[in-house]
């Protein structure tokens, strides 16, 4: 974007060490061990022995190529989920608008590999919906269009709140010019709407891409049962299986960092093509249409989406929490609450796995959102040498699964000559969700930057505003409701992390994800998922006094 | 919770200032978490030193050995796979050390520098509300009877589910692995993915369930059944190491004497795994009373090989 540059060099510089430290020094060490193999062990010996091997395996291009269908699939199934509905909520009087919203958060509150047991406890054959309707859909399940849904029902918020927090600031001023000149409501939003949502789109698009080409649980459930391998599941299998492989992971995880990368590209590019500043001044908001006869309809649209992405894991979930025993089925003397006697009991240390969980979470999040900020200044208001490299930083985690993230920092900060390492303490915990979410915060709030025009702080600034003035006055206002969101989503999906934490936990800590993790390895299904259940509830409810005080600072500004 | 949230906010304080105890000894550990636990926490009592303990599978556990080799954490491993201590032992890792307690473990179960925690055996686990008869072989599960109807570990991700086929293929039952494909058995994740959709109902049985795993289900009232096969199974012992970059010696060994106490025994055999030491009454069958398969013994040399025969016959 080609603005005025008022950024100052020093934010820029600090940032930029910022970045070498939690992202790209993990990275290196990844690099490092795919190049040298013996690296683990302190030595260059033997470089490059691996590289011919793994790139020439039929392997690696089936899971590449799988790889790339997988999350372009999920792209797509997302977004024609979430941009009809954020369309109508953002443009319409929408009959408990908010509650849509609550409710639509709680997809991304299940931990996926939650809700994929969940689907697949109830739609294998003798599962829950066998029990109780006679038919079972274990071959749309374990399929590849069964993944992609599994997946979509999980992403699908992110673009749902990206593109109705953007139309809703696009607001219907500009479709209405459109409209005034004889464009049908359909034209209009076709025509003059969504494409001004493009950057917001695109990057919540991104997002999905990228988290959809990184989640280990889902593909490695679900494809496993038809042998459709992904490139994570590639680095999985080479960091689980005996002999160890840590130069192929990593490997692997260039390859998918390479993915990521292109589309960053592509999405930068779609992004930065056009200018679509439309925030350029103080507008009163547009009030929201009425829905008229539609109004029905379209509550059962969202009555459905919110049943099948949200209603339907939670109940398959609680009912295995209330469940005595699993080939017990849903019967009603198998119901018990011995397993939410367990979790509540505390004998095994799920309530400080909570505590643990939350307190990380909170840590990440407040970490990640100042940092976002900061990256997101820097890139689209600071000087423009470097900004590049910023950006691409910031974005770099989003390429790489969480466990290749992990080996990049137990390389690094297990070195034995650091003085003082963060690592076996828990703020390794803080840098692996920092570093493996920070794209989050940097995207949203990207994009809230690039719908504010420049002039806007330079009529500030000519107007005697000093630049902390003009930051606290003009934008930080604008992008607060953004970074926030950001941050809410930082915190939910740190809550919950599962993949990094199994390997950097510092020995004897527990976390929500790998204490679930251990209930299901041990055979206590039903312990698991009522700590799931209870973990759910947890998340959904924190973020939501937050949501309430983010609702309140938007009226103010 | 509040308190909770507390002592997480004050683990967080404490953790920077790098009071991580380093003069307990570490423990990597296989699953299971509970045993690993209870182990820990009657060792603390007995002799007051501290145990952290980190629990995950055997491919974690060794992730994670290998990417800290640089600085190296753990003073004692427990691995689920055997051919993870031969492994170690060769490059030569591990610190020598018979335990005095180890008397009576067999010397099939114990080396200079390993001994077993305990012995799972691989067997059949069968749902008996399944409609299904109940398997007594291998074989059985190739029947019509059973088609599509039956689960096994990925020998590729599993170690003891990779022992199995080792076993099956020395003791010359190959044409085995092509019948249960041709019936539509499923070769999917770790021991415990495979069980989950048999206490369902989705499938009626594992082939080569971990029978501990299994046993501890039924103890739990779930509807499951474990079958030893008439045709022989083979074990999977667990071997415990002390490593030799530790600096706790002293103290890792005492840790290796308990686990092979009278009182840590116990601990194993609660579990339903068998007891290292033949001393130790255990809750289950015994390798004395269970048919073996022969031992295979360069099965880790073809281990690729193996498991290339085993993927061709899934067509994969």
């Amino acid at each position: 974007m080609a603005g005025e540059r008022t950024g100052s060099p020093l934010l820029s510089g600090m940032t930029a060490v910022a970045l070498v430290v939690v992202v790209a020094l993990p990275f290196t060490f990844i690099m490092l061990q795919a190049i040298f193999p013996e690296i683990g062990a302190g030595s260059f010996a033997r470089p490059f022995s691996h590289l011919g091997a793994v790139l020439k395996s039929e392997d690696f291009g089936i899971e590449t190529r799988n790889t790339l269908f997988l999350g372009t699939g999920v792209v797509l199934a997302s977004s024609v989920i979430a941009v009809p509905l954020a369309g109508l909520r953002a443009l319409y009087r929408l009959p408990g608008a908010l509650l849509w919203d609550v409710v639509f958060l709680v997809p991304f509150m299940i931990p996926p590999y939650i809700a994929t047991l969940g689907w697949i406890l109830t739609l294998q054959p003798a599962g829950y919906l066998q029990q109780l309707t006679g038919v079972n859909l274990a071959e749309f399940l374990f399929s590849f269009p069964g993944i992609v849904f599994v997946m979509a029902m999980h992403s699908f918020p992110v673009v749902y709140f990206a593109a109705s927090r953007s139309f809703a600031t696009i607001g219907a001023r500009f479709a209405d010019v459109s409209r005034v000149f004889g464009a049908g409501p359909g034209r209009a939003f076709w025509r003059i709407t969504l494409p001004l949502a493009t950057p917001a789109l695109a990057a919540s698009l991104l997002l999905v891409f990228a988290m959809s080409i990184e989640e280990y649980g889902t593909p490695a459930v679900l494809g496993a049962r038809f042998g459709f391998d992904v490139l994570v599941t590639g680095i999985d299998g080479s960091l689980s299986d005996w002999p160890i492989d840590l130069p192929k992971a990593a490997l692997l995880s260039l390859a998918l960092i390479v993915l990521s990368l292109l589309a960053f590209a592509l999405q930068r590019r779609i992004a930065t093509a056009r200018d679509f500043d439309v925030v350029g001044g103080k507008s009163p908001r547009a009030p929201a249409r009425s829905l008229g006869v539609w109004q029905a309809p379209v509550l059962a649209l969202f009555g459905l989406v919110a049943f099948v992405s949200t209603g339907l894991p939670l109940l398959a979930i609680l009912a295995t929490a209330l469940s005595r025993t699993i080939s017990g089925g849903l019967a009603l003397d198998n119901i018990g609450l011995l397993h939410f006697e367990a979790i509540l009991s505390d004998t095994t240390g799920a309530m400080q796995a909570m505590a643990n969980s939350f307190s990380l979470g909170l840590i990440a999040a407040l970490v990640a959102g100042v940092f976002g900020i900061a990256v997101a200044y820097v890139t689209t208001r600071g000087p423009g040498r470097g900004q590049r490299v910023i950006d691409a930083l910031a974005m770099l985690p989003n390429a790489a699964p969480g466990v290749v993230v992990a080996l990049g920092l137990i390389l690094l900060w297990n070195q034995p000559s650091l003085p003082i390492t963060p690592y076996n303490t828990m703020w390794i915990l803080v840098l692996a969700y920092v570093c493996i979410l920070l794209p989050q915060p940097v995207r949203y709030t990207v994009a809230a930057f690039q719908q504010i025009n420049p002039s806007l702080e330079a009529a500030a600034r000519i107007s005697g505003a000093s630049p902390m003035r003009t930051a606290l006055r003009i934008w930080v206002p604008l992008i607060a409701p953004s970074v926030l969101a950001a941050m809410l989503l930082v915190f939910t999906v740190a809550a919950r992390e599962l993949v990094a934490s199994l390997l950097v936990a510092p020995v004897g800590t527990d976390t929500i994800g790998t204490y679930i993790w251990r209930q299901f390895d041990q055979g206590s299904v039903g312990d698991g998922m009522a700590m799931a259940f209870l973990a759910i509830i947890a998340t959904t409810l924190i973020p939501l006094g937050l949501l309430g005080s983010l609702r309140r600072f938007e009226r103010k500004a | 919770m509040k308190q909770t949230l507390r002592t997480g906010l004050l683990a967080l304080s404490l953790g920077i200032s790098g009071a991580a105890a380093h003069a307990d000894i570490t423990v990597y550990t296989a699953g299971p978490a509970g045993l690993a636990k209870a182990l820990a926490a009657d060792f603390t009592k007995e002799s007051g030193i501290k145990v952290n303990l980190f629990q995950a599978t055997t491919g974690k556990v060794m992730a994670r050995l290998k990417a800290e080799q640089a600085n190296p954490q753990a003073d004692i491993v427990i691995s689920a796979s055997w051919a993870t201590a031969t492994s170690f032992a060769d490059q030569g890792l591990l610190l020598p050390y018979t335990s005095p307690n180890a008397a009576t473990v067999p010397d099939f179960l114990k080396s200079e520098s390993y001994v077993a925690e305990g012995v799972a055996a691989l067997a059949i686990a069968w749902n008996p509300k399944s409609g299904t008869n109940k398997p007594t072989d291998w074989a059985d599960l190739a029947k019509p009877e059973y088609k599509s109807l039956v689960t096994m570990p990925d020998p590729a991700q599993s170690g003891s589910a990779f022992e199995l086929v080792a076993g099956l293929d020395a003791a010359g039952h190959d044409d085995l692995f092509p019948a249960l494909a041709a019936n539509g058995m499923l070769v999917a994740g770790a021991n415990k993915a495979a069980l989950t959709p048999v206490l369902q109902g989705a499938k009626a049985a594992v082939f080569g369930a971990v029978d501990y795993i299994a046993m501890g289900a039924k103890a739990k009232g779930e509807s499951i059944d474990v079958a030893f096969p008439t045709s022989g199974t083979v074990v999977a012992p667990r071997p415990m190491m002390i490593l030799k970059s530790t600096k706790h010696a002293d103290d890792a060994k005492k840790f290796i004497d308990f686990v092979l106490s009278d009182k840590g025994q116990k601990e194993v055999a609660k579990v339903y795994l068998m007891p290292a030491r033949t001393d130790v009454e255990a809750l289950r069958p015994t390798i004395t009373e269970l048919k073996l398969l022969p031992q295979s013994g360069d099965a880790y040399a073809k281990r690729g090989e193996i498991l290339d025969n085993f993927s061709k016959s899934f067509g994969h």
